[in-house]
This record gives structure tokens, sequence and C-alpha cells, in this order.
């Protein structure tokens, strides 16, 4: 696709209009280009304008079913800005191998993220969509589920099932990392393989679907961006598969 | 206003009783349900206006409303005022439930789209007949006037009408690449005309 038409895909993308496949390729694009998510937050509020236009009132009723069901309903917890997060510093003294789940640096072979397609999603109106791929998941019979600390803080949770050679990974309360930073996820294989599976610098969840048979860990590191073809093992957590 | 309001012997309160949807939103994000009721009053006859713009089924158009209030409750911790306005915040989480609903029901619901289709051509009247005193229905009114036929025809029946902007060229028998650029060009004028600025 050129850039014109990159562009243009702002207005079809406020009013909502992008199939799902083009919306998510057009959330990536709009990560790394300034112009386009100012021209998008403009549009927005003249969108918006479209939605005040036709306000009308709700039924009565609605506000107490509303306040009752907050009066259930738990908050999300807010995301940490810079301030409470402390860049982790390169612990070499403090490493240890056998937290990297027995991995010995030096028979470390590394694998590319060939083949291994990656969702990242950002966005409130994906939650629906992730939790309803989040229970087909746990629905499958061989559904597993492991969870840990990370070391540089947050915690992680796979849910995986091999039947269907998928898994979500599920990162919460993940430290902002400085700017020139970003957290790499790497699965292990038998042979002591490690696979990167992609970048986040943030929250959220990963579906990684294929190479999930017969890996035996999962891997965060922080590496300098882009990401890195070795893991730095020194920030490494590692959350056993097996 | 704030010229009358100085002539005035007694302290004259905007929004009698209540803040601005800004700070409301900081004290819902702590957690007060109070300031929730009264964002609440503020911001949900624009949610449920639009969802039953978009959905046009009641029963739906509570339901979905139901959900987004809850959900603005949830995530006002996540709100980020550096990415907009809570109004905007609000209204666009709205309008992309209400274009789930349509999307998710799409395959089910032929009857219902055919009804909608239908009716799609009325758009902009319907739009000039809610038309209240309302300063800012007016001038978005107005503003929509502005637009050429193709531009006001692919914004609406995008916006109101829930249609994805291939089926907004199928409608309007135009190609991709025209109702894409017009989607645009249309919410450029429109931004212009109203005035607004984005975060």
């Amino acid at each position: 696709m050129t850039t014109p038409e990159v562009h243009a895909l702002t207005g079809p993308y406020v009013l909502n209009a992008l199939p799902e496949d083009e919306r998510i390729g057009f959330e990536e694009h709009l990560a790394d280009c300034q112009s386009c998510s100012a021209e998008v937050s403009e549009l927005r509020e003249a969108a918006n304008k479209l939605g005040t236009a036709v306000a009308a009132p709700p039924p009565p009723a609605l506000k107490a079913r509303v306040m009752a069901e907050i009066a259930t309903t738990r908050q999300l917890p807010p995301l940490l800005r810079e301030q409470a997060a402390e860049p982790e510093p390169l612990r070499r003294k403090g490493f240890s191998r056998r937290s990297f789940f027995g991995l010995a640096a030096a028979g470390l072979a590394v694998a590319g993220a060939g083949g291994i397609a990656i969702d990242q999603y950002r966005e409130n109106s994906q939650t629906r969509h992730q939790n309803e791929q989040l229970a087909a998941l746990l629905a499958e019979s061989d559904a597993q589920t492991v969870r840990g600390n990370l070391k540089s803080g947050g915690q992680a949770t796979v849910v995986m099932s091999p039947a269907k050679d998928t898994a979500i990974v599920l990162l919460h309360d993940l430290p902002k990392l400085p700017d020139d930073k970003t957290y790499q996820l790497w699965l292990e294989d038998k042979g002591r393989t490690m696979h990167s599976v992609g970048v986040t610098t943030h929250d959220g969840s990963k579906v990684i679907r294929g190479g999930i048979v017969g890996k035996v860990a999962l891997g965060l590191t922080i590496e300098n961006k882009p990401g890195a073809t070795e893991p730095n093992l020194s920030t490494a957590s590692v959350i056993p598969m097996v | 206003m704030s010229e009358e309001s100085t002539a005035l012997p007694w302290p004259v309160i905007v929004d009698a009783g209540s803040g601005t949807p800004a700070d409301l939103m900081a004290r819902v994000a702590r957690g007060d349900s109070a300031a929730f009721a009264q964002l609440y009053d503020q911001m949900a006859p624009r949610v449920y206006g639009l969802i039953r713009r978009v959905l046009r089924n009641p029963a739906q158009s509570e339901e979905v409303t139901q959900d987004v209030m809850v959900e603005i409750w949830r995530t006002a911790t996540r709100y980020d005022a550096d990415r907009g306005s809570p109004t905007s915040w609000i209204l666009t989480m709205a309008h992309r439930r209400a274009i789930d609903r349509v999307r998710s029901e799409q395959s089910s619901t032929d009857r219902e789209q055919a009804v909608a289709a239908a009716s799609s051509t009325t758009e902009y009247d319907e739009v000039a007949e809610t038309v209240t005193t309302n300063l800012e229905v007016e001038q978005v009114r107005h503003c929509l006037g502005s637009l050429t036929e193709l531009q006001r025809e692919s914004v609406t029946l995008a916006y109101y009408g829930g249609y994805s902007y291939r089926e907004v060229a199928e409608l309007l028998d135009a190609k991709l690449a025209t109702i894409k650029a017009r989607m645009r060009d249309g919410l450029i004028r429109l931004r212009d005309c109203l005035g607004v600025t984005g975060r």
C-alpha cells in the first residue's frame, strides 16, 4: 500500500468503517506515524460532534441499573507511568543461570521469529475480542495456564493449548521502560534454542499461533530497541511451560 | 456568559452541582461513584443517542449503553487526558461498541440490514429533523451542509449507518479509493467548519 493510500485511511478509521484486518494494520502504522495520529485525533473530535448532534434522553431506569452494576464492578488498576518505573539496572552480578530455566548460555542457539504470528492488542475495544480468544483457548480440553512474577516487575500469564498449537501471553503491570528499550518475549524449545516471539513496551496480550508444541518455557528480557537476536540473559525472567 | 456573571450579585454556577467532564473523570478514576453519577447525567444522553442512531433497536441500544457506561467506570483509571477530551474518549467508545454490535449481528440480521439500507438515504434529513435550539447541533447541521453530496453520504452512512467503507462504496456505487478519500476529506471539511482541534 502506498503512503497516500495509508493516509486516506484516517477517515474510514475514525468512522470505524475499516474491516478488522485493515483496522489492525492501520493501528500498527499509526503507532509510527505522528502526523497520522494528530490527524486521527482531530478528525475524531469532528466525528464525535456528529455523535453529540443526535443526543437523546436514555430511559430513566437505565441509570439505576448502571449504578447498581458499577457498585459490583472493580476498576482496572492504572497504567504505571515513568515516575513509578525505575529502569531495571543490568545486574550481571545478581544473574543466576538457573533463573533462566537451566539455560546454558554457551550452548545457546537463537532462532528468528519466522513463522510465528503475533497479534498485539492495544485498544480497549479489543478487550472483548481478546476475552473471546482466551475463552476459546481455555475451553480446549488440554488447556493449561502458567503464571509467574517477572524479575523486572509485573507478571506474565501463559494460557496454551498444544492441541491448537496456540498460546496467549498476558502481561500485567510491566514497568515503563526507557525510550530506547523494549521487552522481548522468547520461547525456549527442548534443544535450548530461544525463539523470539516479539517485542512490546507495555501491558497487553500476545496471541502466538503455531510453534507452541515442544516449547518448554517462556522468557522475557529487556533489550535495546528494536529487539535482539539473542536474549540478554541478565534481564531474563523465565516461566516454565511444562 | 462570563459578562453576565460579573453583573450578577451572586455567583453563577455552571452545570449546577457538577464539575467539568475532566474533573469528574479524575474523581471517577479514584472510585468516586457520586462523580460517576454526575458524569452519567452529562454523558448518557450523548452515548444513548448515538448508539440508538446506529442500532435503531431501543432494547439493544439500552443494553449497549449500559455496557459502555460500565466500561467507562471500569477503565476510567486508564483514561489519558493527553489523548483527547473525556467526551471524545466516551463517544469514541460508544461508537465502537455500537459498530461492534452491528458487525457481530450482520450475518444473522439480513432483514434489519435491508431496513437500515432502505432508510439510509434519509440520513441527512433525519439529522436536520433532530435539530433543536442547541447551538452545537445547529452548527453540526450547518457544517454537514457545507460538504459535497458524496462526502456527506460517505461520512453519515459510515458514522450513523454503521457501514464499512466497502458497504458504503456499494451503496453509493463508487470506487473504494474514492469513498476512503471522501470520508477523509469530508471529515477534514467538517473539522475546519466546526473549528475543532485534537489533543
